[in-house]
């Protein structure tokens, strides 16, 4: 499954292996959904062109995050663009019904530890650490100059770098946000475009008056 | 026309939530401008007056709700969360926008100090074995933490507090009435909004110069535009309603405790003595405390996310360095900012703390600021709106701004003579930063949906 789906993914990485989010929940929960639409995008399944995000084609994809965006998007008269769509699934619990999808999948393992030895708490483990490094495979030989990226490998690389959670990855090279964040925009300008979108959402959000 | 197509037009995206409502946006406004305000700044305004801070409020109300009335004509314009930054640079020319941006910097940068050292005032005044300087450093160490740690005020918790301070200044009133119909203080009179010995138009605007700072935020509304399920409308009618009910409550206390103050006067304490006249000491406490956590705590948290948003607009359309753009996603904050703010305070607040009249000089050095950055917006609806699209609505367009703009002139002129060179010195320097913008070839833009792709 993992590498199927770029939340999916973006999920995973955004994670440690205990399950400790890397970011910020509401800027992980727009990359998220920036993902799903990222994915749409480059699987030609939502045309951006023109500005009012179209959906091309009928055939559901099995996700039910990506299905459900898809009959957003197919059922709204207004013409709305993709950052108003980023939005909006990101509002729409966009994080938690990924995680339950891995979970479901047998990807992550819902953990019950506690703080102090007394405070229960709830994580999600990977099931496999293998499944860390099958997800960021691509990003990984990008930053390293290994291989070129795809158009997914770049869009993650953008993600990961919007997010600052280059740290997951454990290259230890100088400037890898930068580095990541090149990748991304040089790759093509959908990419460029889309991940702006993302970084723009996830910097107005920041200085949000109300959460 | 759609609200996102409205943004859309200015190369902005509907990118914030849509489900802030009017009671919402009231109160946002009314914790900005807390409605327990006067508690700290009374003494001054009781000084400056002659005794008349019922008036000094009133003609300051009147004044802001003109200007209420030009920040909703641009805010129907240019429906953009921002500040009057946004207004000027597009309703007159980017440049004159990055010269308001930089005065209303002024304000925005020295907030954050002023509350910080007042709250530190009432604290010293609750508790005098802990000095000014110590607790401001406790207020700017709490918030700082707070504020990188990515918490906001809520919705919810804007209303709780405005609850508890309006339940605070209901103890004060009734507690002050009943002492004055027992004969404590002064007894009632008309004095303390008209006193023909001590009137005169210049002692009136000079207060008038201290007494705006109680209603400065009501403008914070406006950042909430794209939030607002009502849009540019509602905004309007908040920000007047925000301000009436601002002047309503501003003018009672001011009323009360200057019938009941002690002479004679200490500027920095006469309200909690007022408290206590009326009161008792329990009364003192409570008043400074609330003052404390009204300012120190909740004030700062929106005035924090305020400069930060400034900050971060202006960095983005890079007219301020770029780091100060950048934002923190592990907390989702613009910790750069903060930490700049933080540090500002401190040394700020530590050095007026230290003067005497520190907190007299902030608060007029604020309100310079921000009555310039005031001044440009009306310019603006006249230029946009007359000049420009050749409106025949006078009244709103021209006759409005005009009478709004006399007013704050001569509040300027009559302000504090320091904070009229330190401001002018300001602008110098925003001026002085303009022309190597332009030198360095990064003249001042604002985004443009004809100029670049949405």
């Amino acid at each position: 499954m993992t590498g199927q789906r770029l939340h999916h993914d973006l999920f995973l990485i955004a994670h440690d292996k205990s399950g400790k989010p890397l970011a910020h929940r509401s800027a992980t929960s727009l990359a998220l959904a920036g993902a799903v639409l990222i994915d749409l995008v480059l699987a030609g399944r939502v045309s951006l062109t023109g500005g009012p995000a179209v959906v091309v084609g009928r055939s559901a994809t099995g996700d039910a995050v990506t299905d459900g965006l898809l009959t957003l998007i197919a059922g709204d008269r207004l013409g709305h663009d993709a950052p108003y769509w980023i939005r909006t699934l990101a509002e729409q619990d966009v994080h938690d019904r990924t995680r339950e999808a891995l979970v479901a999948a047998g990807l992550l393992v819902p953990v019950t530890r506690r703080r102090l030895g007394m405070l229960p708490y709830l994580r999600h483990e990977p099931a496999d650490i293998a499944l860390l490094v099958r997800a960021s495979a691509g990003v990984r030989s990008a930053a390293e100059g290994r291989k070129s990226p795809d158009a997914r490998s770049a869009a993650l690389c953008g993600l990961m770098a919007v997010l600052q959670i280059e740290r997951a990855l454990y290259l230890g090279l100088p400037s890898l946000n930068e580095r990541l964040r090149a990748l991304a925009t040089g790759h093509s300008p959908l990419v460029k475009e889309l991940i702006g979108m993302v970084d723009t959402l996830v910097g107005e959000a920041a200085v949000a008056v109300y959460r | 026309m759609d609200s996102q197509e409205s943004i859309g037009r200015f190369g902005y995206r509907q990118e914030l939530r849509r489900g802030v409502g009017l009671t919402d946006l009231v109160f946002y406004g009314l914790i900005f401008m807390v409605p327990i305000a006067p508690f700290a700044i009374f003494g001054l305004v009781y000084e400056r007056s002659g005794g008349m801070p019922v008036l000094a409020y009133l003609v300051g109300m009147i004044a802001l709700l003109f200007t209420a009335a030009s920040y909703a004509q641009m805010v129907r314009a240019f429906p953009l969360s921002g500040s009057v930054y946004n207004y000027a640079g597009r309703g007159i020319a980017a440049p004159v926008g990055f010269m308001t941006g930089w005065a209303i910097l002024l304000d925005y940068l020295l907030v954050p100090s002023l509350l910080y050292l007042i709250a530190s005032i009432a604290m010293n005044a609750s508790i005098p074995q802990v000095p000014v300087w110590a607790w401001l450093l406790v207020f700017v160490a709490i918030n700082t933490v707070i504020n990188l740690r990515g918490i906001r005020m809520t919705i919810k918790l804007t209303k709780v507090m405005i609850v508890a301070e309006l339940a605070v200044l209901a103890l004060f009133l009734l507690a002050g009435l009943w002492a004055l119909l027992n004969g404590a203080g002064r007894g009632f009179s008309l004095s303390p909004l008209f006193n023909p010995d001590t009137f005169s138009w210049p002692i009136m605007f000079a207060a008038v110069s201290v007494a705006v700072l109680s209603f400065l935020g009501f403008d914070g509304i406006s950042m909430l535009v794209e939030e607002s399920t009502g849009g540019s409308e509602q905004v309007g009618r908040a920000m007047r309603l925000a301000l009436i009910l601002a002047g309503v409550l501003f003018v009672t206390q001011v009323w009360v405790a200057a019938l009941l103050a002690p002479e004679p006067l200490n500027s920095s304490t006469a309200f909690y003595d007022a408290a206590a006249v009326a009161g008792g000491e329990w009364l003192r406490h409570l008043t400074t405390t609330a003052t404390a956590i009204s300012w120190g705590v909740a004030n700062t948290l929106v005035a924090q996310v305020a400069v930060s948003r400034l900050l971060y607009a202006m960095a983005r359309d890079r007219q301020l360095p770029a780091f100060l753009g950048r934002i923190s996603v592990r907390n989702s904050v613009p910790a750069n900012a903060i930490l700049l703010v933080s540090a500002l305070s401190v040394g700020i607040g530590l050095w007026m703390s230290s003067i005497d009249g520190g907190a007299d000089l902030l608060a007029s050095l604020i309100n310079m600021g921000a009555l310039v950055a005031f001044v440009v917006l009306h310019v603006s609806v006249i230029v946009h709106y007359t000049v420009r699209l050749k409106s025949a609505n006078r009244w709103a367009h021209l006759v409005a701004p005009l009478v709004g703009m006399a007013i704050l002139i001569f509040v300027v002129i009559n302000a504090n003579i320091l904070a009229q060179v330190v401001g002018l010195a300001w602008l110098g320097v925003g001026a002085i930063v303009l022309a190597v913008l332009y030198a360095a070839g990064r003249r001042p833009t604002l985004r443009d949906a004809a100029k670049e792709p949405a």
